[in-house]
């Protein structure tokens, strides 16, 4: 099998009572998603993209054409039993709390309760929703129930995952942390399908992409190829006096090419979220009511989502030293003033310094080694071995052990 | 199977976190234990437990089944209309398996409900009388202090074990118990019928502008009343079999309605009977089983009944029951048919006897839970609530419906009987099998009986709905058309 996704002139078209055509919203649509890709399908608002994502796992049914996912029908059990879904709105059932949300889904795959338990706890810590998992989710706000949404979309470890615009809702940290989450997902292996609009966001992680417009494929391609523009050059270096500057700019001019030199700008999103990680490092207070400040609050800190995230690949050997993650210099907050946004922070700030993940990295087989090697933190240590199972990298054996030593 | 499992708890956490069920929990568990403090019925310990338990037991079967209507449909249609489905179906789980996780989830949910109430309805009524010191140990204790007391307190003593022997064998033989009910069997007149119809074609007697058709059932009927009619100085036998009574000690009972063609001047028929295994007298051989014989004076066009010692049913079931019309009456007796005469005895007792009935509202529940997971599978929430009301009511009133426009429709027959009675008998009736009309009198709720309705109710007609659901629930699309 060549692709993942695979449609062959697929068409959507939707119809009035009298069986008149109203609008065709996939029109002949032939996409090809290949295995271990990040595959961007992008367009206008109403240009088709979630109509398709619909006929791939079932939900609608194709007018004319067929649609193939991982070699079958999207809306058979063995094939969506690999497949994550994440709809365009997180729809979770409002009286079930986070945990429970998550064990029903794990239910419906048939998950034994030992690793469905482990995947939970697992998959609250990564999206750093551990200490509100009581909250009935009907009281999340959107980017909380977003968080939700793809942990369910990750229970089942999918080889295929469907992700219909991942980042409304959440604000940059969260954002940059799910385009992160599929970096890293795709160096595991999987395959991830995204649709979105968000420009920025598709051009960070899309290995491909199609636009859409009127059902119709505009354009598809790497997103290098399409981008790159073969006729300019870029050179960034570090500070430079002005002389090297008046030197490269004769050797340039001598080419008989322009030239233009200024400083680089930083991207917002990487201004925005240095902003923040300093003011969490000087656990100030935030002023309450203010916008994104209540989710950042039950967002963990980057270094929590951080090292689990690493976890995830910590099978790749990296030798690079990691920078120092900002919030190991967590100041203890007095709990009797401090708002409980904050106490909540410090909560999930602690549990996370001894799974700092610089043992794991430099080992490179995380999988095994701090069962037999060190006295096991339990929580760190499900994390790890769960994360490791999530992604599959585990044997059932490492299963085994790992729900044994965290019994006892 | 496991994922049938998981819908189905997920709908009973649903249905409790909902605020609607816990209403009608409450307000059950609130209202049953007044109405057992507060009826009083017609005044005696019987009627007090008759009112409770006919009341007690529809005010749930109400309750319940307006709850698994909503449930039901509440379920799968705001699982459409919120869109958590898009995440439940694109997991490995068949379309059918959801709707049969939903269908679970409503019927362990009513079993378990209605255990609680019929629960409270049962101790309820059995403990009712004990705290009106209406009970076997109350007799004993009033009867050795009869022994003991002196001549003077004996008098009022006397009276009050009477009243309480009189209280508790009402209670014990017409309300706490399950009594079988035999109805003789109707005699074949068609082949009568149809002479006295040719016979009045050929003389020409026919009433003009009468249809065939209505002339010869009226004529039935007046056939069918004289073979339960005795005129002065003649008798009447009925025979049974299959009588089978829980103990031979206790009693069986004849009860009967006179009417007449010339009303007696005190309004009184003065009649003699003849109760046991008559075979004997023909065959002239020994006498086995006793013969009983009465001489009454009851008044017309109401019910009485005759106890009879239950040996009197021979050993493979047979009794006969004659009746004679003495001389003295000078008018004729006619038992009005279906309800003239029947024999009841006591086949089973009454907690088996409320068992079925409570598995009797079961039934509807499952019935109603498989109408409202059809429904919307189709339909939003408020039709589909709608519908399955508007066929609650019908199917509640069912036996009255046919009756008016089978009564109506003579004019409109070819219209009505191809459209509007096929539908009318498709739904099930929730009035001919209402567990109070067998609660009260006393009635057996055989279990054949709850099998055939078993079978009628749920394995045809529910489960063809069930299946219908499946099956437009499979084909349908689930996603909303946005574009």
């Amino acid at each position: 099998m060549e692709y993942a996704v695979e449609t062959f002139s697929l068409t959507k078209i939707f119809s009035d009572w009298w069986g008149r055509e109203i609008v065709r919203a996939v029109d002949d649509l032939n996409l090809r998603v290949r295995y271990n890709e990040v595959f961007g399908l992008l367009g206008p608002n109403g240009s088709g993209k979630t109509t398709t994502l619909k006929m791939l796992l079932g939900l609608l049914y194709p007018t004319k054409g067929k649609a193939i996912v991982l070699g079958g029908d999207g809306a058979n059990p063995k094939i969506s039993a690999k497949i994550g879904f994440l709809p365009e709105e997180s729809y979770l059932y409002r009286y079930l709390n986070a945990r429970e949300t998550l064990d029903f889904y794990g239910r419906l795959f048939a998950l034994p309760h030992k690793v469905r338990k482990m995947r939970i706890e697992a998959l609250l810590d990564m999206v750093g929703l551990k200490a509100v998992a009581n909250r009935p989710v009907g009281t999340f706000s959107k980017g909380m129930a977003r968080r939700i949404g793809l942990a369910q979309a990750l229970i089942n470890d999918p080889d295929l995952l469907i992700l219909d615009e991942p980042t409304t809702g959440l604000d940059p940290i969260g954002t940059r942390q799910i385009k992160d989450l599929i970096l890293k997902l795709v160096e595991r292996g999987k395959t991830i399908l995204l649709c979105s609009h968000l420009l920025a966001d598709v051009e960070d992680v899309c290995d491909r992409i199609a636009i859409l417009y009127g059902g119709k494929i505009q354009a598809q391609g790497r997103v290098r190829d399409l981008l790159q523009q073969t006729d300019k050059k870029q050179i960034t270096t570090g500070s430079i006096s002005d002389t090297t500057v008046q030197r490269i700019k004769q050797l340039i001019q001598n080419e008989q090419a322009d030239c233009v030199v200024t400083s680089p700008m930083d991207k917002l999103e990487t201004f925005f979220i240095r902003t923040v990680a300093a003011a969490q490092q000087q656990a100030q207070p935030t002023s309450g009511a203010v916008s994104t400040t209540q989710i950042g609050a039950f967002l963990t800190p980057k270094t929590l989502t951080e090292s689990i995230l690493d976890k995830l690949v910590s099978a790749r050997v990296s030798q690079e030293p990691r920078p120092e993650p900002p919030t190991e210099q967590v100041h203890p907050v007095e709990t009797s003033q401090t708002k409980p946004d904050e106490q909540l922070l410090s909560k999930l700030t602690k549990p996370a310094e001894p799974a700092q993940p610089k043992p794991v990295v430099k080992n490179g087989k995380a999988k095994t080694k701090p069962v037999k090697t060190e006295t096991p933190r339990p929580a760190e240590q499900t994390k790890k071995s769960i994360l490791d199972q999530l992604t599959g990298r585990s044997t059932p054996q490492n299963e085994d052990e790992d729900s044994d030593s965290k019994v006892n | 199977m496991h994922s049938i499992w998981a819908v189905a708890t997920n709908t009973i956490k649903q249905a409790l976190r909902m605020k609607v069920a816990l209403v009608f929990i409450i307000l059950l568990v609130v209202l049953l234990p007044l109405m057992g403090a507060s009826m009083t019925g017609d005044g005696t310990l019987k009627g007090r437990l008759q009112t409770f338990v006919s009341y007690g037991l529809s005010l749930t079967s109400l309750l319940l089944c307006l709850l698994t209507i909503i449930i039901s449909i509440y379920s799968l249609t705001s699982d459409i209309e919120q869109r958590q489905i898009y995440t439940v179906l694109t997991k490995p789980i068949r379309r059918f398996q959801l709707l049969l996780g939903k269908l679970l989830g409503v019927i362990l949910l009513d079993v378990a409900l209605l255990a609680l109430f019929s629960a409270i309805i049962y101790t309820i009524t059995i403990y009712t009388p004990r705290y009106f010191g209406v009970s076997q140990a109350e007799l004993t204790r009033l009867k050795t202090k009869y022994n003991q007391a002196s001549e003077a307190e004996q008098l009022g003593l006397e009276d009050e074990i009477f009243e309480l022997e009189d209280e508790l064998y009402q209670l014990n033989n017409e309300f706490l118990t399950a009594r079988a009910s035999l109805i003789p069997p109707e005699a074949d007149v068609t082949h009568e019928v149809i002479d006295i119809y040719e016979e009045l074609e050929k003389t020409g007697q026919l009433p003009p502008g009468a249809s065939r058709k209505k002339i010869i059932a009226e004529l039935t009927s007046r056939k069918k009343l004289e073979k339960q009619a005795a005129a002065v100085g003649e008798d009447l036998i009925w025979e049974f079999n299959n009588v089978k009574p829980l103990d031979p000690d206790q009693s069986l009972f004849i009860r009967f309605k006179y009417d007449v063609s010339v009303n007696p001047p005190d309004l009184h028929v003065y009649s003699s009977w003849l109760i046991g295994d008559v075979r004997q007298f023909e065959s002239g051989i020994e006498i086995e089983t006793p013969i009983y014989t009465f001489d009454r004076k009851d008044l017309i066009r109401t019910f009485h009944e005759i106890e009879v010692p239950a040996d009197a049913v021979a050993q493979d079931g047979y009794l006969a029951v004659g009746f004679f019309n003495v001389p003295l009456n000078d008018t004729v007796v006619i038992f009005p048919l279906n309800v003239g005469l029947e024999v009841l005895y006591k086949a089973d007792t009454f907690t088996a006897n409320f068992l079925r009935a409570v598995c009797l509202i079961l039934l509807r529940l499952i019935f109603l839970a498989c109408l409202g997971i059809l429904a919307s599978t189709f339909l939003s929430f408020p039709v589909a609530v709608l519908l399955s009301l508007c066929v609650f009511f019908t199917a509640t009133i069912s036996g009255f419906l046919v009756e008016s426009f089978d009564f109506l429709s003579e004019n409109l027959s070819a219209l009505y009987s191809y459209t509007l009675r096929p539908v009318i008998t498709l739904l099930p009736q929730f009035d001919k099998f209402d567990p109070a009309k067998f609660l009260v009198p006393a009635r057996l709720l055989s279990w054949s009986l709850l099998a055939k309705v078993t079978g009628l109710m749920i394995c045809i007609k529910a489960s063809l709905l069930l299946l219908l659901a499946l099956l437009v629930f499979s084909f349908r699309e689930i996603a909303k058309i946005i574009i």
